[in-house]
């Protein structure tokens, strides 16, 4: 676990002139930044979907992302290992910068990055293949072959997943047949198991039931400190219970981004403060 | 507006119209505890149903609609079914006496009415033209199958009803079938064995008959066995002196030398042929001192070779197993052997081995270019006005009549790029074409093109209906796009794939049009594969099933007597469309479970 201490960051990082400065009280980690957002701009066609956000990813902790449907929070993390370029017309501006270099510079090789990035999405989205393939295909598409090396590396991600004791009898079936939790925490697996710096959640439990979410919360916890977990998540309650920072945007914009105890007791914006106690609107 | 707020609002609120509609469900439930209960009033009320407050009147238009498809398809394939099944079964023979003493010996085929016309009613008693006045003007009669076309010049003939006299079965009539002029209908007047005139015996006969039988079998093997290979490097020694010659020009000492050796083994060759000539020879020398005379109803005879004697059978004393047995050794013959008599008689065995051959290349043909179109249409292509005219495109050539595909398929395939082949590779056979003409392997290619729109537009629905999750998922992974396409995408589809190349299978397989203009053929003379390098010929003709219904149907000299191969046959190409769609559908199911638990 990274050690912590809160301060204010806020004067250290540039401010937007026409808006509301977004308020700045994150826990920072010994070990710096992992992902560095930086006046990050980013319309579909015409429509600006983010706008000059700024957010210093601590490595090693759990950041969340919360907001209203539409304000951004999903178009945030997946601008974080370049999803959004399946998307036609996109356009982005400012810099995210992954040990040292910009994501966004034209010569960055984008599947190199994706490798160094596991995401978890939304929905279980397991591939209609065994368990064990399902589990080592980050490694089969880089090339890995070595059936011992495969193997071991299987278990050790779906040990990290807490999934192994319900599936090492059976991994040779297919992945479709276990039930919705245990998809999620499979496609966990999958996203730890080429060993990533960081961990992209997307609603990782919106479509779980309770325990099922508290499984899930309680790898996170597990997984944190070795990893750097960026969730969103419609859950404040999630938000509250797993995430160190909690960075709140609206309609595209970072509000208020920092310690989140700070932000569910005593957040230094009203919006924030309407937000997290249910009175938006 | 608020009257009629008010109204509804006092209409719901009306006590006992709910109340009633309480009762109605009361009611209802107690006839359902009670199936065919005692009670008579509310039984009637069971079973009265008011069709519009059921909600939903159209529904009985949508079950019509589905029913009535059914009966009509129910309907003709039981006709096929029936018609094809009892085809085989032996008939008995009746010998029809008529009123003017003329007799007729045939198999009864069908009855059916007519409208005589006045010479006929003229030879009518008073009693008959009554008759067939009450009836409208019609009177019945029945069609026979006399056979005997040699002495005939007719397979077929209507017998009117009231010119009966007399119908009897007799036991000493035989139905022959014979290598040549079809079915003969009548008893044996007596055997010539080693040119000996002796009385008809069964045991004889029977004996002899199968030993014709052999000899003929025997004959049919040095002919397409030894003989065909002296033909075959016969043909090989030719090609090889005219080689030379293009490659050397026509005076060379190389043309001269190499003519001079292959003109020496073709004399050998011509040796070994003429022997092999002699042989059957010998054989055709016994075949025509064992003979049969078989004799007509009229009295008139026919010597006819025992060889020539297929099978024969006491049409009126058959018990059943001996007619289960004629009808099983029909089919056999049917399933296995060539055709004969202008393909009315026989079997279809060339015609299945065309049919399935032509299906499969097709098959493999149409299968990667049509997936591989799709994967860069949805896959890779940006998507805009382009790829939309060449989706429309792609759609509306399924709609272009086939006989179109094979107007280009003759012109493109055969006459362009077989002509180019025949050129290179094939100089020395010129001018009679190799690949530069109709063959199964153009025949495939034309079909391939017919049925590729299907299988595009199948494997892009598939492939579309990918979840974008999936491939989500796997792009996260850091997998490129081929790995996401060749790993997740392409599995997943692969049951929509296959169901669209079991569609284009079956178009494929039941086309006939373009087929006509490409290689099919009425008779082909040998099979796409055989003994001879490079055992598979596919500039070779080929027979199909369709064709060969549509031949022996309407370009047969006797349409009557082709009927019944018309069933069966399109039982049979039936049948054969059925197996092969099972079979994919089988593979594809094994599909969808490996890939539902896939390895790599």
């Amino acid at each position: 676990m990274a050690a912590t201490a809160t301060t204010n960051a806020s004067d250290a990082l540039p401010t937007d002139g026409d808006q509301q400065a977004t308020a700045y009280h994150m826990k920072t980690s010994a070990e710096g930044v992992a992902l560095d957002i930086r006046d990050f701009n980013l319309w579909y066609g015409k429509a600006q979907a983010l706008h000059d956000v700024n957010l210093p990813v601590q490595k090693g902790l759990v950041t969340a992302l919360i907001g209203p449907s539409g304000c951004g929070k999903s178009t945030l993390l997946r601008s974080l290992n370049r999803m959004n370029d399946l998307i036609d017309e996109l356009r982005v501006s400012g810099e995210v910068v992954v040990g040292g270099e910009n994501i966004y510079r034209p010569s960055i090789d984008v599947i190199a990055l994706r490798k160094r990035m596991g995401m978890v999405f939304q929905k279980p989205n397991p591939f209609a293949m065994s368990i064990f393939d399902n589990v080592i295909y980050p490694l089969r598409v880089d090339g890995v072959s070595n059936r011992a090396v495969l193997e071991e590396i299987c278990e050790r991600a779906l040990r990290s997943a807490a999934l192994w004791n319900e599936v090492k009898d059976r991994l040779k079936e297919s992945a479709l047949g276990l039930s919705g939790g245990q998809q999620q925490r499979l496609c966990i697996a999958r996203g730890i198991a080429a060993d990533p710096e960081v961990l992209l959640m997307d609603e990782p439990c919106s479509a779980l039931d309770p325990i099922a979410t508290a499984k899930i919360e309680e790898l996170m916890a597990e997984l944190k400190g070795h990893y750097t977990i960026v969730i969103v998540t419609h859950n404040m309650q999630q938000a509250a219970r797993v995430s160190d920072n909690t960075a709140f945007m609206y309609l595209g914009r970072l509000i208020e981004c920092g310690d989140t105890d700070t932000i569910f007791t005593n957040p230094q914006l009203k919006q924030t403060h309407d937000y997290v106690t249910g009175r938006f609107g | 507006m608020t009257d009629s707020s008010i109204t509804m609002r006092t209409s719901a609120d009306i006590p006992a119209s709910g109340a009633a509609g309480l009762a109605g469900v009361a009611a209802k439930e107690a006839v359902a505890a009670k199936p065919g209960g005692k009670g008579g009033g509310r039984r009637v009320r069971s079973f009265t149903a008011d069709v519009s407050a059921v909600g939903e009147p159209a529904l009985w238009a949508f079950g019509g609609a589905l029913a009535l498809g059914i009966i009509l398809i129910a309907g003709f394939l039981f006709m096929i079914f029936y018609n094809g099944m009892v085809t085989f079964w032996p008939k008995p023979i009746e010998v029809v006496t008529m009123r003017d003493g003329a007799v007729v010996a045939g198999e009864p085929t069908r009855s059916g009415t007519y409208r005589p016309g006045d010479n006929v009613l003229a030879r009518m008693t008073e009693e008959q033209r009554d008759f067939v006045e009450e009836n409208g003007g019609f009177s019945t009669r029945t069609l026979y199958r006399t056979a005997n076309f040699d002495l005939y010049g007719d397979d077929f003939r209507w017998v009117s009803d009231f010119e009966v006299a007399d119908v009897q079965q007799p036991t000493d009539f035989y139905f022959f079938e014979r290598q040549e002029w079809g079915p003969f209908v009548g008893r044996v007047a007596g055997l010539v064995i080693d040119d000996a005139a002796i009385a008809y015996d069964s045991a004889i006969m029977q004996r002899e008959q199968r030993a014709a039988r052999a000899r003929f079998a025997a004959i049919r093997g040095i002919e397409q066995g030894e003989i065909g290979r002296i033909n075959y490097r016969l043909e090989q020694e030719r090609l090889s002196i005219r080689r030379a010659q293009l490659r050397h020009g026509s005076g060379s000492a190389e043309a001269l030398a190499t003519a001079e050796a292959a003109n020496a083994r073709i004399a050998e060759l011509n040796a070994e042929f003429a022997a092999q000539q002699q042989r059957v020879a010998d054989i055709r020398t016994i075949d025509r001192r064992n003979r049969v005379i078989l004799e007509e109803i009229g009295g008139r005879t026919k010597d006819t070779e025992l060889s020539q004697i297929v099978r024969y059978y006491p049409a009126n004393e058959l018990s059943i197993l001996d007619k289960i047995g004629i009808y099983f050794s029909r089919w056999g013959e049917f399933l296995t052997t060539e055709p004969r008599e202008a393909n009315t008689q026989g079997g279809v065995l060339p015609a299945i081995f065309g049919t399935v051959a032509m299906t499969l290349i097709m098959v493999v043909v149409v299968a990667p270019f049509g997936v591989v179109t799709a994967l860069y249409l949805r896959e890779y292509a940006r998507q805009g006005r382009l790829v939309s005219i060449v989706r429309i495109s792609v759609n509306n050539l399924a709609g272009v009549p086939s006989i179109v595909y094979g107007v280009f398929g003759l012109g493109f395939f055969a006459y362009t790029m077989g002509a180019s082949i025949d050129q290179l590779f094939y100089p020395e056979r010129l001018p009679s074409p190799t690949f530069g003409t109709g063959g199964i392997l153009w025949a495939s290619l034309t079909l391939a093109l017919l049925t590729v729109p299907v299988v595009i537009v199948a494997s892009e629905e598939a492939l579309a209906s990918v979840p974008r999750s999936m491939r989500e998922g796997s792009l996260a992974c850091g997998a490129s796009k081929w790995q996401t396409i060749r790993y997740v995408v392409l599995p997943k589809a692969m049951p929509g794939i296959m169901t669209g190349l079991i569609l284009a299978m079956a178009r494929g397989a039941g086309e006939v049009a373009p087929l006509m203009l490409v290689g099919v053929v009425k008779l082909a003379p040998a099979l796409p594969v055989d003994g001879f390098f490079p055992y598979i010929h596919l500039e070779r003709s080929f027979m199909h099933l369709g064709f060969h219904i549509f031949d022996v149907g309407f370009q047969s000299r006797n349409s009557e007597a082709g009927k019944p191969m018309v069933f069966v046959t399109t039982l049979l190409l039936l049948a054969l469309i059925v197996i092969m769609n099972s079979t994919a559908i089988y593979v594809r199911n094994r599909l969808k479970r490996k890939y539902a638990s896939g390895q790599f």
